[in-house]
């Protein structure tokens, strides 16, 4: 497949910024509004008319690749297609309410978000399900929240969260957010949890484990239900970080496994658009002995209608309304779309294209069995040299250089979503990259709208906006 | 093979100091910024301020990674390398040279001591 | 579900033919898909949801009469959440799904064009707040408060201080939010009194001591009014040598006191008043801040470079802030954040440009003006009952009492916000603006 996106461009630079194209300073002009103290002197921003923006706007569209160009293979980030129809669902007028609003004026709004509780709860195997955190890593911490709440609702003052070493950044982030200290676990050889360091971080300090299954290699933790007896025989929680819940879907459920807690990244596996960067949502499920402490509103069921209600011992809020109200809607939609057989179908085709992915690639994989996802070694290639390579070919690489466990790693992850023929061209991709000689590895890429962009300037002398560009000429 | 001159002392956490009992001078070895790759920040002490051996001084950063820096020995800082906070990139070109972080004045020569030697440094690294 | 090309029921957005899905197995060298997977037995699950899949058209039927229950009331609420009239190039353009449908830029050379407009909305912030460093988004306007906190408590790195001050008016999750940021660290809240709606300065003075890390204020405060003394609050802020974090939205900026004029270290509020319509509370946090705490900005920041052609090129950078690469240290947890509504804040922006930004924002300042007189001129209600300026919104008195007159309201049509007994209210924008008189008529009749 050949490639060559889209590169608007004018002197040194590409499409002109907004500022560049037009520079307008308004005079505010306050009087008989406000006194003159209350109110700034003027107002300088682009003043340009919608045609001009529509062009801006466009040609920057142009110059970004997303799923609907092409494959989009990121590792843990689940990058399907985000069904069209869904957009046309959360923009329906009658779904546009404000927060504020009396739960019986919108029973419509609540029996959506009941609906995506109750079905969240049964695809994770859980009893009750917050919709509110507004992405996965919130979802983590409102998690935690919910542990530190059920072992102080003991008098158990628990300091620590244990947390693999291959796991997200986020889970680290947001268990110190808490308030707790992480006792990092090394993977044994096998790249799973260490069972004997495992035993050994254990303690009465331990709050929760928090895991990823399958992990970050795309394995199963087989030891799951002897690893849940551990946490639990302890007093400690056990968390589902739901990052590749896709690999799952109708197969296996958290809660069977013994996992207490969970998040959904619902703009993972039930196919939210990304955004270039959020918004996403991260509903936490709970087993029935964690629902009281769960954030405020949750949604219920009467005889009179839909409610909103407070959790008995709620741990309050974690966004100031109800969160990602726009992805969830989304969300419900595409559960309702797919249905069990959609579902269940969506876990065996990621599987199923993860496992021929890696069966075409020349790279060498050293872990699995994998499930939806696989982690190849670059080798003595540089990964992310080879990443920027497979930008020519026309397809978006992979994660590069993480997990750190395997050595200049290419976490792939190519969804349910590509064919055989897309999944043909990606490992070509791969392959031609792979073999390509240093130098044009280290030159790549020059297909895209930009070339090689260099990151080490653009950290030692940040400029981050229009006016720091001015001041600098 | 990265540089190791001999008249400093090292940390097993890659700071060398050179081991004038007056003022001596702190930097991160050969070997601490390769691993590090481009610095693109340092966070330094100031001066005046009192540092023990092993205190958490400052930090460096570079594109992909972050390390805290550690004080090889205790005393007070008498003078900072402000060309750093313009041009990390002398960590980097010239890390016993001009990419030097500090200088203090040790409140205990003793403690030259218990650092590693250059050749226990070499083998740290190997 | 169809099964028309050889495929399946199944996902409508799996592709695989039969003949691809054996060909592929033979190339992996396995039967069956269910042999891909290597999950115990004891785990499995081999029950149902009971979720039955719908067709799309079916599908868009059902949820459109979902929606459909929902009270078709004319909106005059508030308090933190705002909804101005987005233009149809936000929402068009905003679908391109180039834009929606990508990822984070951790690839810049493939996604200059979000970059770019990440690097805009940044900008535009810069223009409003007069601070240097703005980030491209965090969740809301409660979240980028708590995390403000967060670093307001980092910088300080233990030496004395732990409180953080704030409204006695402050929205409820806005409050609650902060609570549950600042309760893995040793912080805690103090809250300052009112006089008149409008910060108590006097009260403040005498609250603010070493022990206080951040002062936040709110300007318009989540009952509408206008802080006229912001530079105060600023100054004893930084006489105790805490932090002065600003709350406000994006129009309101565009027409009150630049917030670095009246020291402003943080500026945090909610940016998706433009661009985002109601949303059920779905947000777009501000985050903007001074250039000495750049390293301990949460979230993502997008700056400019130059590529291997010497063009200018745009970049997610400083990421050894963020969660995958510094962990338990990182400044925040923040990773997947809000980007897209960034990106149709900054279309709302630039389609209003400065003359039309300082319009809007002056007329949430005489519309609230004159709806409040039209009320006021009702018996049996006072409005506002602040002898303020206020933005946008009002709280009213009613001698009946507020929720009656909520539920009543409602029947005629509209939504107004009761806050106790006595006191609703009301806040008006474009949206809503031509159904003031209405609203006053149906006010008269029920009070």
């Amino acid at each position: 497949m050949n490639f060559d996106q889209a590169r608007f461009s004018r002197d040194d630079v590409y499409e002109p910024l907004l500022s560049e194209k037009d520079s307008t300073t308004v005079e505010v002009d306050s009087e008989g509004v406000l006194p003159d103290d209350l109110t700034r002197d003027e107002l300088t921003l682009p003043g340009l008319s919608e045609p001009q923006l529509a062009r801006h706007y466009t040609r920057l569209s142009q110059m970004n690749y997303s799923v609907e160009l092409g494959p989009y293979p990121l590792g843990s980030c689940t990058m399907k297609y985000n069904p069209s129809f869904t957009e046309d669902v959360a923009a329906d007028p009658n779904a546009a309410v404000h927060p504020d609003r009396s739960d019986r004026t919108i029973q419509g709004t609540l029996g959506l978000l009941h609906g995506l509780q109750e079905h969240l709860a049964d695809i994770g195997g859980m009893d009750a399900v917050t919709l509110q955190p507004p992405a996965g890593a919130a979802g983590e911490f409102t998690g935690i929240l919910v542990a530190k709440a059920y072992h102080e609702s003991r008098n158990d003052d628990r300091s620590e969260i244990i947390i693999p070493s291959s796991a997200h950044g986020t889970n680290f982030a947001s268990a110190a957010m808490a308030g707790y200290d992480v006792v990092e676990l090394p993977s044994d050889d096998d790249g799973r949890v260490d069972m004997e360091a495992l035993d050994a971080a254990i303690s009465e300090e331990t709050a929760a484990l928090m895991l990823t299954n399958p992990n970050t290699l795309g394995l199963f933790e087989r030891d799951i239900i002897e690893i849940a007896e551990m946490v639990h025989g302890a007093g400690g929680l056990l968390y589902y970080d739901g990052a590749n819940l896709n690999a799952l879907l109708g197969r296996a459920r958290p809660g069977d496994m013994g996992f207490d807690i969970m998040h959904y990244n619902v703009h993972k596996t039930f196919a939210t658009p990304h955004g270039g960067g959020g918004p996403g949502a991260g509903p936490v499920g709970v087993v029935e002995d964690l629902t009281e402490f769960l954030p405020s509103p949750m949604v219920r069921e009467t005889a009179s209608g839909y409610e909103q209600y407070e959790p008995e011992s709620s741990i309050g809020k974690v966004h100031g309304f109800t969160g990602n109200w726009l992805v969830l809607v989304k969300a419900y939609a595409y559960i309702a779309r797919l249905g069990d057989s959609g579902l269940a179908d969506s876990s065996a085709k990621a599987v199923l294209n993860a496992n021929y992915l890696a069966s075409q690639v020349d790279l060498e994989v050293p872990y699995g069995p994998f499930h939806h996802e696989f982690a190849a070694t670059a080798g003595d290639r540089d990964a992310a040299d080879v990443a920027k390579r497979m930008l020519d070919y026309g397809v978006h690489p992979p994660t590069t250089k993480w997990p750190e466990l395997v050595s200049q790693a290419m976490l792939t992850e190519p969804t349910e979503v590509e064919d055989k023929a897309s999944l043909d061209d990606l490992a070509h991709a791969f392959n031609a990259a792979y073999a390509d000689a240093d130098e044009v590895l280290e030159s790549a890429p020059s297909k895209t709208s930009a070339r090689r962009i260099d990151q080490v300037s653009a950290a030692r002398d940040p400029r981050l906006s229009w006016q720091a560009l001015e001041q600098d000429e | 093979m990265f540089e190791i001159p001999d008249d400093r002392k090292y940390l097993e956490s890659h700071e060398w100091t050179t081991t004038e009992s007056d003022t001596a001078r702190i930097g991160i070895s050969d070997f601490a910024q390769d691993e590090l790759g481009d610095v693109v920040f340092v966070e330094l002490p100031e001066e005046g301020d009192e540092l023990s051996a092993g205190d958490e001084f400052g930090v460096i950063e570079s594109i992909k990674a972050v390390s805290d820096l550690y004080a090889p020995i205790s005393g007070t800082v008498t003078a900072v390398n402000e060309d750093l906070f313009d041009a990390p990139e002398l960590v980097n070109d010239d890390p016993y040279g001009d990419g030097w972080m500090f200088e203090i004045e040790p409140s205990d020569a003793d403690e030259f001591d218990s650092l590693l030697s250059p050749e226990e440094y070499r083998e740290q690294t190997e | 579900m169809t099964a028309g090309n050889g495929r399946r029921a199944g996902s409508p957005y799996a592709p695989h033919t039969d003949a691809d899905e054996a060909a592929m197995l033979d190339a992996i060298g396995v039967e069956s898909v269910e042999s891909l997977f290597d999950i115990p037995e004891e785990v499995r699950f081999d029950g149902e949801f009971g979720i039955d899949g719908m067709d799309e058209k079916a599908l868009r039927q059902s949820l459109s009469d979902l929606f459909a229950r929902n009270e078709d009331l004319t909106e005059f609420l508030g308090r933190g959440h705002h909804a101005h009239y987005v233009p149809a190039l936000v929402s068009d353009l905003s679908r391109r799904s180039e834009f929606l449908t990508s990822y984070t830029q951790y690839q810049p050379e493939v996604t200059q064009g979000f970059l770019q407009v990440l690097f805009e909305y940044q900008s535009m912030l810069v223009e409003l707040t007069g601070l240097p460093v703005a980030n491209c988004s965090m969740y809301d306007a409660a979240t980028a408060l708590a995390e403000a906190a967060l670093l307001a408590n980092r910088l300080r790195r233990g030496a004395s201080g732990h409180r953080v001050l704030v409204p006695a008016h402050i929205q409820d999750g806005r409050l609650g939010v902060l609570e549950n940021y600042l309760g893995g660290s040793d912080m805690e809240i103090g809250s300052y009194p009112m006089d008149d709606g409008a910060a108590d300065v006097d009260a403040l003075t005498d609250l603010v001591d070493d022990e206080t890390v951040m002062v936040y204020a709110e300007s318009p405060t989540v009952r509408g009014v206008i802080e006229e003394r912001l530079a105060d609050i600023g100054d004893l802020a930084h006489e105790n040598d805490a932090l002065f974090c600003l709350g406000s939205d994006l129009v309101a900026l565009a027409l009150l006191e630049e917030p670095a004029s009246v020291g402003a270290d943080v500026v945090v509020g909610e940016a998706g008043a433009l661009g985002l319509g109601t949303a059920y509370g779905m947000g777009l946090g501000i985050f903007a801040t001074r250039e000495e705490y750049l390293r301990q900005v949460p979230g993502r920041l997008v700056g400019a470079s130059e590529d291997a052609a010497e063009k200018r090129a745009f970049t997610l950078t400083l990421q050894t802030r963020e969660q995958h690469i510094r962990k338990e240290r990182a400044t925040s947890n923040i990773c997947t954040n809000q980007a897209w509504v960034a990106l149709r804040t900054a279309m709302h922006m630039a389609w209003l440009g400065p003359d039309r930004l300082v319009d809007l924002a002056t007329d949430a300042v005489t519309d609230a003006r004159e709806l409040a007189g039209r009320l006021d001129d009702l018996s049996g209600v006072k409005a506002p009952i602040y002898d303020r300026y206020h933005f946008r919104e009002f709280v009213v008195r009613t001698d009946q009492p507020a929720p009656a007159i909520t539920n009543d309201l409602a029947g005629r049509g509209f939504a107004v916000h009761a806050l106790d007994d006595h006191h609703i209210q009301v806040c008006i924008t474009d949206v809503n603006a031509d159904a003031a008189d209405e609203l006053v008529a149906a006010f008269e009749e029920v009070v």
